[in-house]
């Protein structure tokens, strides 16, 4: 069949946006590929209208779960049934027989932890896979080697499972990104798909304030004057909730969303932001992914983000229909200590590491670090030669740590400089991702051009249907109105 | 004044009587089910509690010390309290909600919940002809709330039925009760609130209105349980949840051996496991399955001697009950004191 028929019959569009007919082409030719798109550009596409095509199953592989629980209701709401999530909460008599039917499934979600399952593993090899799908590839080198060493498996898994085609997907990545992606991944005959990441709708800004209660004024100033809806973004769950008050205080509907909180809070949180019964959310980075919402008027970032691919990708999460959107970076003096302070932590000192490997020598379950570190730990055990010493191994890993540790450092210098850039401060994004800046945009950043008042709202405010007692609460969920029957 | 959340761990720190570290209290809010926990909770009063609230280890550290603090409670060990006469004092008018009976329902409550809540929008979406993204996402409901669906026609009727049996449980219990429950709901033009959001709008601690919703699932697990046939839809959306007994996996496994007439030695050889592993399994039984004899076991006679010497030294510490008496073994001790924890307790 046509692919643009393909197009219409499943999805209901038209035209291919950019870059999607050229990934799927190479997709359905069996090549390799590698693609970036800018967020919002319509990654998941790629894969999902190969599945109509190919004979087989798309193994898709998700660093998240609620990203995944995102992708397969999105499938479902085009109508496909044949779609499945693998994830560990999955009960296990309902797992058995999903096991027992995968070959059944068209589109097969799974996190890479799960993936390291011997049964799920034995139950795949049955498969025919005729596509091998990583989702925010860029996970194996921004996040990969840090906190996901699941990730770094990938490309054993892929040959586990007869070396399908493989296609790596990411919004944001440098080409040293693309290139541990392709090296992971054990790809060949790659094809590479690098499109622009840049979000012209979007205005860049940073904000110096002298003290943090200034920013904190300033923020709510500018949730007080701009359009909604927005995402306010923090670097602790502590932020999240303090400044969720403050809004709520000054009369926002607002909510805060982070990774302490139970799944099914999270969900209702972000179903009323999407619903329009929230206008802003103050949140860690653990929101974001696969939350589809077009109208995001503002991100705000509160705290300095490490590195630049995490700025990019939260501030993607703003003005997906293409309308104006603005991105504030709010910064006041010692901000970076607190962005050093969470590197120093996320890596284990040379005394650390040899005292772990002893405890784990001598089965001790307590090896006195973080759940982050004790993973990478075990990851790197199972890569450095049995026959060395443990000084030797620990002094191996340590080379590791500090090679992760200079490039982290390096990430947040770039951020450092890029607040303080004189000139456009998209040109110096961009280059960092080594993309140009062809032609300026009318709106900016604050370095060109830029009015706030662009961005300010005029009208009234959007406001919820009220909360009534539970009789009439109960009457409303029933019972159809009388218009309507 | 301490929080809610505070008084609730108070009082746990009152019935535990100073013999179990705050670890214990952790460990039953949280609802883990391991023997220890699952004893313990019967023991100590405390079944109603287990696995109601959701807690961080670091929160009950830090209303520990508040409470050392304001010396409502004082520390007898690392991590072990004993209440003051001022704590009890501030107990005093403190109580639960009537209908809170964690441990019966710890296998219903939140698939009964994600199941009801998951009826609930769908239903409410289909009778308003919108679409919808389900609020509850894990597999098992999705495809149980399906197959409800699939087996029932008529959309209107079933959401005229549903309507009256939720109105009339519902009327059962006061505003507030009910308003707790109702505004969690997701339905059609409004997605449910959270917990706290809740408690914003009650002006109520969020532990309390927590407590509150555990209570009304509770108070629906029971109704409906004895009225199945006053409540057919809500029945039916618990049916299957009806029979699990709360039993760790492998306990249950010791448990099936025991009823087809196997005594606690061939357990252990068929199992391949320890003597007093399989004695761990036999506790546990004992203080969860109200009809399980401990006659084979413990003679009636001896059980007494133990529970007039617990009275006595009015402790549940089992090396002071085994000093007090000759001739039994701590086995026996464990399982007299956990068969005492039937009954509704008092609280
Ligand atoms: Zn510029």
């Amino acid at each position: 069949m046509e692919i643009v028929s393909v197009l219409k019959e499943k999805f209901g569009y038209d035209s291919f946006r950019t870059g999607q007919r050229e990934i799927i082409e190479d997709v359905l030719n069996g090549f390799d590929c590698v693609a970036m798109l800018p967020t919002g550009g319509g990654k998941s596409l790629c894969y999902q209208l190969p599945g109509y095509v190919l004979e087989g199953s798309v193994l898709i592989i998700s660093p998240l779960v609620s990203l995944m629980e995102d992708q397969v209701q999105q499938l479902r709401n085009f109508g496909e049934k044949r779609v499945i999530a693998l994830n560990s909460f999955l009960p296990h008599a309902e797992k058995q027989e999903v096991l027992r039917r995968l070959a059944h499934y068209r589109f097969i979600y799974a996190s890479p932890e799960i993936l390291q399952s011997p049964s799920l593993l034995s139950a795949l090899q049955t498969v025919p896979i005729s596509l091998f799908v990583v989702d925010e590839a860029h996970c194996i080198s921004q996040w990969g080697h840090d906190f996901r060493p699941d990730f770094l498996k990938l490309g054993r898994l892929r040959k586990q499972l007869g070396s399908p085609p493989c296609l790596a997907l990411t919004a944001t990545a440098t080409r040293e990104v693309i290139d541990d992606i392709v090296a992971t991944l054990e790809l060949t005959n790659v094809k590479k798909h690098l499109y622009s990441i840049d979000r012209p709708n979007i205005a860049l800004c940073v904000e110096h304030v002298a003290t943090l209660e200034e920013k904190i004024e300033r923020l709510i100033h500018i949730v007080d004057a701009v359009k909604k809806p927005g995402i306010v973004y923090v670097s602790s769950r502590q932020w999240a909730e303090k400044l969720a008050e403050c809004l709520r205080e000054r009369g926002h509907r607002t909510a805060f969303y982070h990774g302490g909180m139970e799944a099914e809070q999270r969900l209702l949180i972000q179903q009323q932001f999407v619903y329009d019964q929230l206008d802003v959310i103050c949140c860690t980075n653990a929101f974001g992914m696969g939350v589809n919402k077009p109208n995001v008027r503002f991100v705000i970032h509160f705290h300095l983000p490490a590195q630049p691919e995490a700025y990019w990708q939260e501030v993607g999460r703003a003005g997906r229909d293409g309308k104006e959107s603005i991105a504030i970076l709010l910064y006041a003096p010692g901000d970076e200590q607190i962005a050093k302070t969470m590197i120093e932590a996320e890596f284990p000192s040379l005394e650390q590491i040899v005292y772990a490997i002893q405890s784990i020598k001598h089965g001790n379950e307590h090896i006195g670090l973080t759940e982050v570190q004790e993973r990478l730990i075990f990851y790197w055990l199972e890569q450095i030669e049995e026959a060395d010493s443990i000084e030797a191994i620990a002094k191996q890993m340590h080379a590791h740590v500090e090679k992760r540790r200079r490039m982290k450092e390096a990430k947040l210098s770039f951020m450092l400089r890029w607040m303080m850039e004189e000139r456009c401060r998209r040109q110096a994004l961009l280059a960092y991702f080594h993309e140009s800046l062809p032609h300026r945009h009318e709106r900016c950043c604050d370095r060109c051009s830029l009015e706030l008042a662009v961005y300010e709202e005029k009208n009234e405010r959007m406001s919820s249907i009220p909360l009534k007692a539970w009789q009439e609460e109960l009457r409303r969920m029933f019972l159809a109105k009388v218009g309507k029957r | 004044m301490p929080s809610y959340l505070a008084k609730v761990v108070l009082f746990c720190l009152s019935r535990l009587n100073g013999e179990r570290s705050l670890a214990a209290i952790y460990h039953l809010l949280n609802g883990k089910k391991s023997a220890q926990t699952l004893q313990d909770s019967k023991w100590y009063h405390l079944d109603f509690l287990f696995g109601t609230l959701a807690v961080q280890k670091s929160e009950i550290l830090h209303i520990a010390n508040r409470l050392e603090h304001e010396r409502l409670i004082e520390r007898i060990d690392n991590d072990t309290y004993k209440v003051t006469e001022k704590g009890e004092a501030a107990l005093a008018q403190f109580s639960f909600p009537a209908y809170l009976n964690g441990l019966r329902y710890v296998n219903e409550t939140e698939a009964f919940w994600r199941r009801l809540s998951l009826l609930v929008q769908t239903i409410s979406n289909l009778v308003h002809e919108t679409t919808f993204e389900p609020i509850q996402r894990d597999e098992e409901t999705l495809l149980f709330v399906k197959r409800w669906l699939l087996s029932r026609r008529n959309a209107a009727a079933l959401a005229q039925s549903l309507y009256e049996e939720l109105h009339r449980l519902l009327s059962r219990l006061d505003e507030k009760e009910a308003n707790v429950f109702v505004w969690r709901l997701t339905s059609y033009e409004r997605i449910g609130l959270t917990n706290e959001q809740v408690a914003l709008v009650l002006q109520e601690d969020p532990a309390y209105t927590q407590l509150l919703f555990q209570h009304v699932l509770h108070f629906f697990l029971k109704t409906t349980e004895k009225e199945s046939h006053r409540f057919p839809l809500l029945f039916s959306l618990r049916a299957d949840l009806y029979e699990t007994i709360p039993l760790t996996s492998s306990t249950k496994k010791t448990y099936e051996l025991l009823q087809q007439g196997r005594t606690l030695d061939e357990i252990a050889r068929i199992r391949r496991l320890k003597r007093s592993t399989i004695e761990d399994h036999i506790v546990e039984i004992a203080a969860n399955i109200p009809h399980f004899s401990i006659a084979p076991f413990l003679s009636e006679e001896k059980r007494q001697q133990i529970m007039r010497v617990a009275e006595k030294l009015r402790t549940k510490k089992l090396r002071m009950i085994k000093e007090a008496l000759e001739d039994v073994s701590y086995f026996q001790i464990r399982l007299a004191l956990a068969k005492r924890g039937d009954g509704d307790g008092d609280r």
